[in-house]
């Protein structure tokens, strides 16, 4: 019987670990780490990507790189929801898997706090890069703590994408400002036509709501890390979020970025806030019956003209084998010479000054001007340059759902989420 | 009482062994306890290439697993990490966002087995009737099953649109109200449901088919002579053989339960908000979203006691039913 009990106890034990162990931490590295040359002149280097259009492009890119260098380049890929966690396992075990690191702009501040990445701000001084072909935002895209860290791998910011057809039936104009925005809005929601699509769904659609509280003059943290979410700015924006849903379509509350775009493309939807990495997909003709049909703007001005900025970043892990093969393949794809064929080969665009106004390139893809950024008076912002973005993201999230669905009002929810933000933010460290 | 015995040994075993049965045979107790000795080796040889390979996968990560649920080791921080007790245990277990979630995985868990295994045994004694055109019936029944959870979750978030969805389509050519299927609470949570049982419900018919096919017609025909309806043959002889089997079911389903991950990654993303996020889920979002080892850790650890019980009754199932 003791031995039964001992072994009851052992297979319950097993199973904690079971659970345990896919809870914690793995490290799989699928790139061989194995490289024949010196560390300043490697036969190859490996680059950690996250599936997206841009990783394509690089891949499509690394065969020229070799037939210049000599350098084969292999890839190494990890879908998004595991991708930050394994690459900074791997770099904090200091496994030297990894060359070149692809990483959500959201995740630098905790790459760079965990000094996973190498600084490249002298590296970005070469004239092949050209750092100066950017607009001062997007030149700091990439730095945290006064350093730089990541290149730009993709330009996206938030720009107002609408159907001229549905616009012109209604004798209204793209908008300029929030209030148009909301005007078209109304003027075109009748029947099964909605007047606007914009994120409300969990996991995601306070990205939508950070915006507007930009735009209507509202932050979302002071100085000194302390919430600001609950400030007149922040609840007349996040009145006008919820305002807005109605001239949404129904289920707009579980739609995020694809579903988004997906519903824009599929139904009949005036205008839609969304990032403009989505381009090549709403206007490629043959996925999109909304391709010819659709123009594009800069995301509405209100109090403040801000616009939120999103994109890839790529850089150099600390404990890359090769960081100099590494920059090189990063300035042979990312460079001035080749950011247009990372256009060509699908890349969300990046948004150096010599893409954003190539009149050929301008002919066929039309939003490329709204990545520039250097409008005057345009303010831009990126994500929350926060260490623990993932738990303030997560946490407006969830406040933001209470609101919507109409559980607690506009000012209890931003009350409440204000205080849940509190123990969050005070955990970031002061830079 | 009986002489001492000379065989060494045996007075050890004397005390543990004694049987009123065998006292009187000495010769016969020394083979006896020689065979268990003899089995008791073989017994550990034969298992020990198995032990061999659990304990390093899963005593090992068990027990750096609670270590690391008593650390703050966390991705993010170039520290390194130190003890701290059950910090982890205190804000990331002792919360309402931990309260919430296991509400919310024992909500689906218990809707879920209400809907799943009447389902499943109305589909499993419909199939053990031999029926015409069964076979093709099981292999279209069994097919769910065999699909990835991640797949049937992306066929369902299409399904349940609002708007382009085939499910709302249909609820409107019924001129029924269409349901904002993952926006609205309520329908969010019912929307997992029906996706987790159309993958469940074939494999718990499954297993009651198996068992009511091992069980002894005997007992079944002798009720039928003696004049017992279908219903009281079903209610009072099948059912009560079948017991063990279907708690057995339960209790597998009770796991997967608090197992249920892909699905509601896929079709809710545990929203909104939080209304339909499970303690798994949870577990993934301070694991991999917040890149917080020791915490997901802790609550990992807390999630595999919270299935002890399950393993307890199981152990307790398997005894009735040997």
């Amino acid at each position: 019987m003791r031995r039964r009990r001992s072994f009851g106890v052992v297979a319950g034990l097993m199973a904690i670990g079971m659970v345990v162990a896919g809870c914690s931490s793995s490290n799989n590295n699928d790139a061989s780490s194995s490289k024949s040359g010196s560390p300043t002149n490697p036969a190859e280097i490996n680059v950690f990507t996250i599936p997206s259009p841009s990783a394509d492009a690089l891949k499509k890119m690394a065969p020229l790189f070799t037939a210049k260098t000599g350098i084969k380049v292999n890839f190494s890929s990890t879908e998004y929801g595991t991708a930050h966690q394994k690459a900074l396992l791997s770099i904090k075990s200091k496994q030297g898997a990894f060359d070149v690191v692809q990483f959500d702009n959201t995740f630098l501040p905790a790459f760079a706090t965990a000094g996973a990445l190498t600084p490249l701000d002298e590296y970005q001084k070469s004239d092949a890069y050209d750092i100066n072909d950017f607009s001062p935002a997007l030149q700091k895209y990439g730095t945290y703590g006064g350093k730089t860290y990541g290149l730009v791998l993709s330009t996206e910011p938030f720009i107002t994408w609408y159907r001229k057809s549905i616009l012109a039936k209604a004798n209204v104009k793209p908008p300029t400002t929030w209030d148009e925005y909301q005007a078209v809005a109304k003027a075109t929601n009748s029947g099964k036509t909605h007047g606007q699509i914009m994120g409300y769904g969990t996991g995601g659609g306070d990205w939508w709501w950070m915006q507007l509280v930009w735009s209507f003059g509202g932050q979302l943290y002071d100085k000194d890390f302390k919430p600001t979410v609950n400030t007149p700015e922040a609840v007349a924006a996040t009145q006008y979020y919820k305002d807005l849903l109605p001239l949404a379509p129904s289920g707009a509350l579980s739609f995020t970025g694809d579903d988004v775009t997906i519903q824009y493309a599929s139904t009949q939807i005036a205008q839609m806030i969304q990032y403009s990495g989505y381009a090549s997909g709403v206007f490629d003709a043959s996925k999109s019956p909304v391709a010819g049909d659709t123009g594009v703007a800069a995301v509405p001005a209100g109090k403040v003209n801000a616009v939120e900025l999103a994109g890839w970043n790529i850089g150099i892990p600390s404990d890359a084998p090769s960081p100099d093969a590494g920059w090189q393949f990063l300035e042979f794809a990312l460079g001035k010479d080749n950011a247009k064929k990372m256009l060509e080969f699908g890349a969300a665009a990046i948004g150096r000054k010599s893409v954003t106004t190539d009149p050929v390139l301008l002919a066929t893809y039309p939003y490329l001007s709204l990545l520039s950024l250097d409008t005057p008076g345009l303010v831009v912002y990126p994500y929350p340059q926060l260490v623990t973005w993932p738990e303030f993201d997560k946490a407006c999230s969830d406040g933001l759902a209470d609101i919507l669905t109409g559980k607690v009002s506009v000012q209890d929810g931003l009350n409440a989420l204000n205080d849940k933000l509190i123990p969050i933010l005070a955990k970031e460290p002061k830079v | 009482m009986n002489p001492p015995s000379d065989v060494p040994g045996d007075v050890a075993l004397e005390p543990r062994d004694a049987s009123p049965g065998l006292d009187g045979f000495l010769p016969l107790k020394v083979a006896t306890s020689s065979i268990a000795r003899r089995a008791k080796r073989t017994a550990i040889s034969g298992t020990l290439p198995t032990w061999l390979i659990l304990i390093p996968i899963g005593a090992v990560p068990l027990v750096v697993g609670v270590w690391l649920s008593l650390r703050d080791e966390n991705l993010i921080s170039p520290l390194p990490s130190t003890f701290v007790g059950l910090e982890n245990y205190r804000t990331d277990v002792f919360n309402p966002t931990f309260g919430k979630a296991l509400v919310v995985t024992l909500m689906i868990m218990a809707i879920g087995l209400l809907v799943q295994v009447p389902l499943g045994l109305f589909l499993a004694v419909l199939l053990d009737r031999a029926l015409r055109g069964t076979q093709l019936f099981r292999t279209a029944l069994i097919t769910p099953m065999l699909l990835t959870p991640v797949a049937v979750a992306l066929m369902f978030r299409f399904m349940f649109n609002s708007e382009l969805g085939v499910i709302n389509w249909a609820l409107g050519s019924l001129h029924l109200p269409r349901l904002d299927w993952l926006g609205e609470s309520t329908a969010a949570l019912l929307a997992v449901v029906i996706v987790d049982s159309w993958q469940a419900v074939p494999f718990i018919m499954l297993l009651l088919l198996a068992g009511l096919t091992a069980l002894p017609q005997g007992p079944r025909e002798a009720a039928s002579v003696d004049g017992a309806s279908a219903w009281q043959t079903f209610r009072y002889v099948t059912l009560p053989m079948l017991t063990p089997v279907l708690l057995v079911t339960i209790m597998i389903r009770l796991i997967d339960g608090f197992k249920l991950f892909d699905i509601i990654f896929i079709l809710t993303r545990g929203g909104p908000g939080t209304d339909t996020q499970t303690v798994s889920m949870l577990d993934y979002n301070t694991a991999f979203t917040f890149l917080a080892t020791s915490r997901a850790a802790a609550i990992g650890t807390v999630l595999a006691l919270l299935t002890l019980p399950v393993y307890f009754v199981w152990v307790r199932v398997t005894r009735i039913e040997q």
